[in-house]
C-alpha cells in the first residue's frame, strides 16, 4: 500500500532521512519510532506530499506521491503532530470542509460527516466552535477530518502529544479501532503506546532505519529466563555455563542466603527449560523459580539506538 | 477551488477581517466623497475613484495577511498540502475570496454614484469605466500582496511587509516621473499599476490596460504557486 524507496532528504548541510527503504502492506498498523529529530516528521510530510524529497520515491497504492499527487492524495489522512484547526469554524463546518477537499460527493457529504463523528465521538458537539475545544477534543476533530473521505491509509503524527492520561487511552482505542480497515501509519516516542497498538515498527535514528520488525520477532530474538536455585553461586555458575542452550548468564543482587537468581540468555528457540530442569535434577540443586523476561520494546529501542551511537 | 474560496470567504465574516477591511474602506470613501463632491459641490466620481485608488496601499494587506501566512500559523497548510487539492486550485480560490470582499467593498461606493445621480449629473458610462479599473488595480494589489504573503509564516510580518512593497509600487509611480533618464522612465511607467489606472480615472475604457492589469495577476499568481511549491524542497 505504502512504498518508500531509497527516500532521502536534505535541509541545507542536515541529512534529514537517508536512503530510507520499506513497504507497507494494506490492513497493517505501521508505528514509527524515533528520538526527536529522527525524521519521523519528514518521514510523514514527504509521504504525505508536504515535502519533496531530495531523492528517491514515494508511492501510495501504487501512485507516486510527486508525479501523480492528486491520486495519491486522494487515499491518505492525515493528522500532523500539531492537528491542523480552523478555531474560527464549527466542527460541522470544519468536516465539511475537509469531506470538499478530499473530494466527497457532496450529496454523500451530510452522512459521511455523520458517521466520521460518531466513530470519533463527536456527535454531541458538532455545533461547537473549534476554538472553544478542550485539548482532547481538539486532537478527536483532527483524526475526523483524517477519517473524512474514507482513506485507506490513514497518517498520524504523534497523536497522543499533550493528552493526559485518560485522552491518551481514548485516543489509542481510536487508532485499534481503525486497524483492518485502514492501513495505519503511527509515530510516537512512547514506546508503551507503539507496543499496544503496533503490527510492526520501523526504528529511524540519525535519518536511517536501524530496526525495521514485526514487534513479535523483534521481542523474540533473544530470550532470557529468570531463575531462583537453591545453590550456592560458585557451585552453580560453572554447571550453568556448561548448558549448551545459554549463551550467557548474569546473577543479579539481592537472593536470599543458600539461594541464587540469575539471567539465562538463550539464543531464540533453543530448549533452554529442558536442559536446565535436566541438570539440575541431576545436580540436585532445587529451582525454586523459573520465570520468562520479557524484553521492553524500550529495551530494544535503546539497544538498538545504542548501537548507532 | 470551491472548496477553498467558500473557506476562505467564510473565514472572512467570522473573522473580524473583512468587517475591518470594510469598516475603514467605507470610512475613508466617506470622508472623500464627504470633501471631495459633497462640500466642493462636485460631480465628478472619477476624481473620487482616483483618490480610492490610493486606498488599495494600506488596505489591501488586510485582506491578504492571513491567506497564506495564516495557514502556517495555524499548521492548516499540512492539511491543505496533503488533500487532492492543487497549489493553483488553493491559490486562485484564496485570490478570488478576497478579490469578492473586495469587490463587495467597491460595490458599495455606487451609493454614493446614486447620491450623485440623485443631486447632479452622473456620466454613468465614464463612472463605470472608473470602478472597473479601481477594482482591476484593488484585485492587482491582491495579487501582489498575496504573492508576499507566501513568503511569511506571520500575519504581522505579512502585512507589513505588503504594505511596504505596495508603498515601492507608489514610490516607483513618482519616481517615474522625477527620473530623466527616459528609458527608465518609460519602464517605470509601463509597470506602474498607478499609471495603468491613470486613464481609467478620464473615463477612458483602454483594453491594453485591462489586459496588462489581468497579465499582472496572472503572474503573480503564478509566481505565489512556484513559491508554495519551492517551500516544499526547502522547508524544514
Amino acid at each position: 500500500m505504502i512504498t518508500f524507496d531509497g527516500v532521502s532528504k536534505r535541509y541545507g548541510v542536515h541529512q534529514a532521512l537517508r536512503d530510507v527503504s520499506f513497504t507497507v502492506p494494506k490492513g497493517q498498523i505501521l508505528g514509527l519510532l524515533g528520538q526527536n529529530g529522527a525524521g519521523k516528521t519528514t518521514a510523514m510530510n514527504i509521504l504525505t506530499g508536504c515535502l519533496a524529497p531530495s531523492g528517491g520515491s514515494v508511492s501510495i497504492g501504487g501512485h507516486n506521491v510527486m508525479t501523480d499527487p492528486r491520486l495519491a492524495k486522494r487515499l491518505i489522512g492525515y493528522l500532523p503532530e500539531q492537528a491542523p484547526l480552523y478555531d474560527e469554524m464549527t466542527i460541522r463546518s470544519y468536516l465539511r470542509f475537509a469531506c470538499e477537499l478530499k473530494e466527497v460527493e457532496k450529496s454523500a457529504i451530510p452522512d459521511h460527516i455523520e458517521k466520521v463523528a460518531l466513530r470519533t465521538g463527536l456527535t454531541d458537539v458538532m455545533h461547537r466552535k473549534i476554538g472553544n475545544l478542550s485539548k482532547g477534543y481538539r486532537q478527536r476533530v483532527g483524526v475526523a477530518q483524517a477519517l473524512c473521505g474514507s482513506p485507506e491509509v490513514i497518517i498520524l503524527d504523534e497523536p497522543t502529544a499533550g493528552l493526559d492520561p485518560r485522552q491518551s487511552s481514548e485516543m489509542r482505542s481510536l487508532v485499534r479501532s481503525l486497524a483492518g480497515e485502514h492501513t495505519v501509519l503511527f509515530s510516537s516516542h512512547i514506546l508503551s503506546e507503539v507496543q499496544s497498538l503496533c503490527d510492526r515498527i520501523i526504528i529511524l535514528h540519525h535519518g536511517k532505519i536501524i530496526c525495521d520488525s514485526a514487534l513479535r520477532a523483534l521481542q523474540c530474538g533473544e530470550r532470557r529466563l529468570r531463575a531462583l536455585i537453591a545453590c550456592g553461586e560458585g557451585a552453580l555458575l560453572p554447571a550453568l555455563h556448561s548448558l549448551k542452550s545459554v549463551q550467557r548468564v548474569t546473577v543479579e543482587r539481592g537472593s536470599d542466603p543458600g539461594t541464587t537468581q540469575v539471567i539465562l540468555h538463550v539464543s531464540g528457540d533453543a530448549p533452554a527449560e529442558r536442559e536446565l530442569f535436566t541438570l539440575l535434577s541431576a545436580l540436585q540443586y532445587p529451582l525454586l523459580r523459573l520465570t520468562p523476561v520479557e524484553d521492553s520494546l524500550e529495551d530494544i529501542f535503546l539497544q538498538a539506538t545504542g548501537r548507532e551511537g | 477551488m470551491k472548496a477553498i474560496y467558500r473557506r476562505e470567504i467564510q473565514s472572512y465574516f467570522y473573522t473580524p477581517a473583512a468587517y475591518v477591511f470594510m469598516g475603514v474602506f467605507l470610512s475613508l470613501a466617506s470622508i472623500f466623497f464627504g470633501v471631495g463632491n459633497l462640500a466642493a459641490r462636485s460631480g465628478n466620481m472619477l476624481s473620487f475613484l482616483s483618490q480610492m485608488s490610493y486606498v488599495w496601499m494600506l488596505l489591501s494587506p488586510v485582506l491578504t495577511m492571513r491567506l497564506i501566512a495564516g495557514e502556517k500559523r495555524q499548521h492548516t497548510d499540512q492539511m491543505l498540502y496533503s488533500s487532492p487539492c492543487s497549489l493553483t486550485a488553493l491559490v486562485t480560490g484564496k485570490f478570488f475570496a478576497a478579490c469578492t470582499v473586495l469587490t463587495a467593498a467597491v460595490a458599495s461606493c455606487f451609493i454614493y454614484a446614486l447620491i450623485v445621480a440623485i443631486y447632479g449629473t452622473l456620466y454613468l458610462a465614464e463612472t463605470l469605466v472608473g470602478f472597473l479599473g479601481l477594482l482591476l488595480q484593488g484585485c492587482a494589489f491582491i495579487a501582489l500582496d498575496l504573492f508576499i504573503s507566501c513568503f511569511s509564516r506571520n500575519q504581522m510580518t505579512a502585512a507589513v511587509a505588503g504594505m511596504g512593497v505596495n508603498l515601492l509600487v507608489w514610490f516607483a509611480d513618482v519616481a517615474a516621473s522625477a527620473i530623466s533618464v527616459k528609458a527608465i522612465s518609460s519602464a517605470l511607467q509601463f509597470i506602474s499599476l498607478y499609471q495603468r489606472f491613470a486613464p481609467f480615472t478620464q473615463g477612458q475604457l483602454s483594453l491594453s490596460n485591462v489586459f496588462f492589469n489581468l497579465a499582472f495577476i496572472f503572474i503573480m499568481l503564478f509566481l505565489s504557486v512556484r513559491v508554495l511549491d519551492a517551500r516544499r524542497w526547502s522547508e524544514a
